[in-house]
């Protein structure tokens, strides 16, 4: 029962958080996809793509850049993330953005449910009686 | 890059995730690094850690020196620590001073003790007025009233150095230990834009 144990933990810890920080602007993510481009910049960094401190400076740019403009794009904070994440990878080779634009159609074009689009009436496996 | 293209939440998460799969075919990381990050990120890290930090201060005057005078050092013994947490800077709340922490250029932030930054943290809005009007801002955004005795210093962080608040130990907690201490410890206590909890 070592997984139900863990989950409770988490469950915990969360409940901990959560009555220190509260919800909605109090959060530190809004959308599945932050913490996961979150996540990404802090994995790269480790696994030495590049130095925090270029990250950062990529971002406070991407961030400038929104605050030189004239408004009409609304603030998103992990926006200029990922933008700073994606100058960084480029910026060392790691990353072409044509590769990226090619990929993410690619995502667009599968279908959420690319694998779950019919009733699958039979047992996935079986493992037979001996 | 394309910075002034407008996506679609559908886009950007389309994104993120090709982002990822480029990520994981070229070796650079791997779905369960990445999971584990997001765990450690969003449930254990966060401002419990701090208000542990803050507790042993408020318990131990030896240990609140070493805190004052070296934060990464003193949270290390505690063993907190990590990435955005190399040059920690604790700034202690006096009867005089009231202290608060933002950061004008991004959203630089000590992750050891606090956990990630909240989204006002983030916003262009509390990091341009907290360094123009910091003690109205103060009262009218976080309804936190600092007396016009009491001197207002806010402190930017940057990748060089990240600040934190020490708030001033409550009156009546004399007879409290670190854990009942800890619990008095708010997160934006630590951010210096609101109280601790009353004992």
């Amino acid at each position: 029962m070592a997984f139900r144990q863990d989950a409770t933990e988490l469950g915990d810890a969360r409940r901990r958080v959560e009555s220190l920080v509260g919800p909605g602007e109090q959060r530190a993510f809004n959308e599945p996809w932050e913490v996961r481009a979150f996540a990404m910049a802090v994995a790269a960094y480790h696994n030495g793509q590049y130095e925090w401190s270029e990250f950062q400076l990529s971002l406070i740019d991407s961030i400038k850049k929104w605050e030189d403009g004239d408004g009409a794009e609304p603030w998103s904070y992990y926006e200029h993330w990922l933008e700073a994440l994606e100058t960084v990878l480029a910026g060392n080779g790691a990353l072409s953005d044509a590769a990226l634009d090619e990929k993410t159609k690619a995502v667009l074009a599968t279908p959420k449910n690319a694998n779950h689009h019919e009733a699958h009436r039979e047992p996935v496996a079986v493992d037979p009686a001996r | 890059m394309s910075s002034s293209i407008v996506r679609t939440p559908e886009e950007i998460a389309a994104r993120v995730k090709a982002l990822e799969a480029i990520m994981i075919e070229k070796g650079i990381m791997t779905t369960t690094a990445i999971d584990r990050l997001v765990e450690i990120y969003e449930n254990e890290v966060g401002p419990q850690l701090g208000a542990s930090v803050v507790a042993k201060a408020w318990a131990d005057p030896e240990f609140k020196a070493r805190l004052v005078a070296n934060a990464t050092d003193a949270c290390a013994e505690l063993g907190i620590g990590g990435l955005q947490g190399e040059d920690m800077v604790v700034v202690e709340n006096t009867d005089t001073v009231h202290n608060v922490i933002t950061c004008t250029l991004c959203s630089c932030y000590p992750w050891p003790v606090l956990g990630l930054p909240p989204n006002w943290y983030k916003g262009p809005e509390f990091r341009s007025r907290i360094v123009r009007e910091p003690r109205k801002v103060l009262r009218e955004d976080f309804g936190f009233d600092v007396p016009d005795s009491v001197e207002v210093r806010v402190w930017d962080s940057s990748s060089e150095m990240r600040y934190w608040v020490l708030p001033q130990r409550p009156a009546g907690t004399e007879g409290l230990d670190e854990k009942a201490l800890a619990a008095l410890v708010t997160r934006d206590s630590m951010i210096g834009v609101g109280p601790v909890k009353a004992a």
